[in-house]
């Protein structure tokens, strides 16, 4: 074209002074309307309600007995441990990989049941039942003494099929397996003797 | 350039004169209906509204998009919500289920009662706003002993919904006039007569019911006051964005001759 | 097959970046080409605008799409839940819902107000016929896109007017129930139809509407844009080869429109935070409660954008066919008696006219008021053809030809307000003479169009420094 720039540097420094301006202002605007498309990712009020805390009723559970409840679409085991099974807990420590939850201390196990019985009341055990290794659900190994694929001085627990995982019955790993952590204690709290609600450790 | 001036000139008449023609436009069929009072800004009113629905409406009507954890937005704490507006069973993130089943109240009613979450949204017309219907709605039922739930409304006739607010507004009956217009015999509405008194004054059953349409109003879009202070924020911005690119514009056109 | 082309190391990492991809892919050359070195005429004016709005629209559309269909669930059951999910339970849900439903009605008038650029300035003649068919082409695409997107909501309006629009193809003759029965995929439109449409709407639809604004860019920017002056800027070229009356597009229009953007988008979000409802325009009432299969509302009308096509389809009634056989009868007459053409074509001519007569009194107004209301688009494919006049820009033209536009505008608002409206008695007269009135513009449009003395068209672009 014959009508060209004047090559001036006021003309230059104009347009510059503007291009900074509309750049910052722009990048800042759209930073903002990114915002709520990324947010709608988050979880949803449904969601939310969905994952809501869950009662169980635990008045109907013996010693030796262990009941299943669904929280957030995961399986969260009530134990009721007999005295016994209770004694017996120290015994594994020197075999386990985390005795005392010390690992990963705000993500496994909430402050009070970071103790000998991993619980508020030390016969009922609240923990997920999912491996920490990749997920599975161990199964039930209450019986003492040797089995296929467990050791000799086994005091109960479970074991995880998948690649062989074991937890005690305060859900502590052992040594040498392929999970890393003990089984997670999910947030909980007492609403009665009978009343367990799990998901929330705030009482309503 | 002229031209453009003019077609666009006549383009605009035409709105104009669009906006103009498709407001002006009559009420056809039924009341013209009465201007509901806007308290959705108004933390109070919508909680009485909430109240009243969850007391009266609940019962038959659902309004299964709303949860009740969302009533926080008007100013109630979830606890509140619980002792006063949770029936038993219902958790705080439940959405708010009729009472009664589907299959029984279109036995009883002959229609299943409508979803009243958006119920102010679908209402709107050329008679006014969704609230103004609901408004008027509410406050033109009449005792009508040939009906089988024992009410009319002038509003919507031979309506299936009894009057569940009775006991509020009291008993009463339309007075029409008789007119003659063009050789035929003309009913026009003149007024109400109340037959038995309620528990209210009829200014303070307008108010409740003013409160029970804000609240329906605010239930149908809970996100509304957000949205128009995000907007003004949003304009702002926006503004003070065109003035740098009309400025950023002009710095490089100047040197177009 | 260009040059691999080395660069020294000591180039700074960013121009080494830029050679390696330019060695590989022309993005240096497609940049030149359709930005910096793409001349376009200095004189737009804010008709020009409309374009780049369209695009930015689309892109809004599908943006906000991509984010809705990750919560939205097309089952006849769940549809109408999921929205109100999206408005209350998503976070932000409510700003993306009302972002694609105004959107749908700003891509409407951005489209509308593009064609209107077209239309007075010439922008479909010759060479740029094909980049006026693809805009055609576009505004098929774009209508069958808000037609099925609209479905999906699954209110009132969404069932009915489906349900009504299907109908439609069931008055073609021999094949329309069949037809119909097979876009529905059931006996009414139900799941089914949801679920096709919702395909068609999510991902067939957008790729065909993708494909053709490339091809619609491709093709306007293989000539170069016209101008509100009609002028062929490559006619005037300097010493370089570069339009006198050119300016690079990058960076004298990125920058006019990123400010044509701003000011849009001023206006889009007023609407959206504050009026996104519109008085019931773009979001209708009716399309609150559920839909019902059993009860069909008072008054339905289609979402305003359609409502001049729907004009021309309510217009053709028994009493206009008569009208319109007359029409069919003159035409053949007068061209058979004025233009000059072999015997042959004159036969043709008034055989297919009586073929057609013949037609039109055999088969129901209802299957014709369908022809008209897509006629009334396909004709708008035939404009490079149809107009004859020596000029291409109004501004050259005849002053009464300004006057023969401004009607063609105001009608098309009339039918498009008739549109909305219940029918009347005189609503429908006014629509008739509307409907004769817009097919005549274009019809007659090679006789009406080569009328008058035009103004004479300058060399140069009209241009005043801003």
């Amino acid at each position: 074209m014959s009508e060209t720039l004047a090559p001036s540097g006021k003309v230059d420094d104009s347009k510059r002074t503007w291009l900074i301006a509309t750049s910052c202002v722009g990048a800042v605007g759209g930073i903002a309307a990114v915002v709520p498309f990324v947010s709608s990712f988050q979880p949803s009020e449904k969601a939310k309600a969905a994952g809501a805390a869950v009662e169980a009723d635990i008045s109907a559970l013996k010693p030796g007995e262990k009941m299943t409840v669904e929280w957030r679409g995961k399986p969260v085991w009530i134990m009721r441990r007999t005295p016994e099974q209770l004694a017996a807990l120290s015994k594994n420590d020197p075999e386990l990989a985390d005795p005392n939850s010390e690992r990963k201390p705000t993500e496994q196990a909430p402050a009070y049941a970071r103790n000998a019985t991993r619980s508020i009341k030390p016969e009922y055990l609240v923990v997920v039942g999912i491996c920490t290794h990749l997920g599975c659900s161990p199964s039930d190994k209450f019986q003492p003494g040797a089995q296929p694929s467990l050791p000799n001085d086994w005091q109960g627990g479970f074991f995880c099929p998948c690649h062989g995982s074991t937890f005690d019955l305060a859900g502590r790993v052992f040594k040498n397996k392929p999970a890393p952590d003990n089984l997670e204690v999910p947030p909980h709290v007492y609403l009665s003797d009978t009343r367990l609600l799990i998901g929330d450790d705030k009482k309503a | 350039m002229k031209t453009m001036g003019f077609t666009q000139k006549i383009i605009l008449g035409l709105l104009l004169a669009l906006g103009l023609a498709a407001t002006a436009q009559a009420n056809v069929g039924g009341p013209a209906w009465d201007k509901a009072p806007n308290k959705t800004n108004d933390m109070g009113a919508l909680q009485n509204g909430a109240k009243v629905f969850v007391n009266y409406c609940l019962n038959c009507h659902s309004a299964a998009f709303m949860r009740y954890n969302r009533l926080t937005d008007i100013g109630l704490t979830e606890q509140q919500i619980k002792d006063n507006l949770l029936v038993t069973n219902t958790k705080i993130g439940d959405t708010m289920t009729a009472a009664i089943d589907p299959q029984q109240a279109k036995a009883w009613f002959g229609v299943n009662p409508p979803d009243l979450t958006v119920i102010a949204r679908s209402r709107a017309g050329a008679g006014g706003s969704g609230a103004d219907y609901l408004y008027t709605y509410m406050r033109s039922f009449y005792k009508d002993e040939t009906k089988p739930t024992g009410w009319n409304n002038l509003v919507f006739p031979n309506v299936a919904m009894p009057h569940v607010l009775w006991q509020l507004q009291g008993e009463r009956r339309p007075i029409y006039e008789e007119l003659k217009e063009h050789d035929a015999v003309v009913h026009v509405f003149k007024g109400w007569e109340q037959l038995r008194p309620g528990s209210m004054t009829a200014q303070q059953y307008d108010q409740t019911i003013g409160d029970l349409v804000s609240y329906l109003q605010w239930m149908g879009e809970p996100v509304q006051n957000t949205r128009v202070r995000v907007g003004v924020w949003v304009l702002l911005f926006l503004g003070v964005f065109s003035v740098l690119t009309w400025r950023l514009n002009a710095a490089y056109w100047k040197d177009i001759k | 097959m260009a040059e691999f082309h080395e660069i020294s190391p000591n180039a700074a990492a960013g121009e080494k970046l830029l050679n390696w991809i330019d060695n590989r892919f022309p993005l240096s050359k497609l940049f030149k080409e359709h930005m910096s070195e793409y001349y376009a005429p200095k004189n737009f004016n804010i008709w020009y605008v409309f374009g780049v709005l369209s695009l930015l629209v689309l892109v809004i559309q599908i943006v906000t799409g991509i984010f809705l269909v990750m919560h939205y669930k097309p089952d006849a059951a769940l549809a109408f839940g999921s929205v109100e999910y999206i408005m209350r339970d998503v976070p932000w849900g409510w700003l993306i819902r009302y972002m694609h439903s105004t959107g749908a009605s700003a891509f409407f008038l951005v489209v509308y107000l593009h064609m209107y650029r077209g239309l007075i300035y010439g922008s479909y003649r010759k060479p740029r016929e094909l980049t006026w068919l693809f805009g055609c082409g576009i505004f098929l695409a774009l209508m069958a896109e808000a037609f099925m997107g609209y479905l999906l909501p699954w209110g009132q309006m969404s069932y009915w007017g489906a349900q009504v629009i299907v109908n439609l193809f069931s008055a073609i003759p021999f094949i329309g129930p069949d037809l119909a029965l097979l876009i529905r995929g059931d006996f009414v439109v139900g799941d089914a139809t949801l679920n096709r449409f919702f395909s068609f709407h999510v991902i067939a639809v957008p790729l065909v509407l993708l494909g053709l604004v490339v091809a619609h860019i491709i093709a306007l920017h293989e000539v170069g844009s016209n101008n509100p002056d009609g002028i062929e800027i490559k006619a005037t070229k300097d010493a370089n080869g570069i339009p006198l009356d050119g300016i690079p597009f990058h960076p004298y229009y990125s920058v006019h429109d990123i400010f044509a953007v701003s000011v849009f988008l001023m206006v889009f979000t007023a609407i959206i935070f504050f009026a996104p409802e519109m008085g019931g325009y773009f979001l209708e009432y009716n399309n609150f409660i559920p839909a019902n299969p059993f009860q069909t509302p008072l008054h339905i009308a289609p979402v305003w954008y359609f409502t001049p096509f729907y004009s021309l389809l309510r217009a053709v009634t028994t009493e206009m066919m008569y009208a319109l056989i007359a029409c069919v009868v003159a035409g053949a007459v007068l061209s058979v008696v004025k233009i000059k053409m072999a015997s042959l074509f004159k036969g043709l001519i008034v055989g297919a006219a009586v073929v057609i007569v013949a037609m039109m009194l055999s088969i129901d107004a209802k299957f014709w008021g369908v022809v008209a209301m897509g006629g009334g688009v396909v004709i708008l494919f035939f404009l490079p053809w149809l107009d004859n006049s020596a000029v291409k820009s109004i501004r050259y033209r005849p002053s009464w030809h300004k006057y023969l536009y401004g009607i063609f505008v105001i009608n098309f608002l009339v039918l498009g307000y008739l549109g909305t409206q219940p029918p009347s008695a005189i609503g429908s007269r006014v629509a008739q003479a509307g409907t004769l009135f817009y097919f005549g513009f274009f019809i007659l449009m090679p006789w009406w169009s080569r009328i008058g003395t035009p103004k004479p068209v300058p060399d140069r672009v009209t241009f005043s420094a801003h």
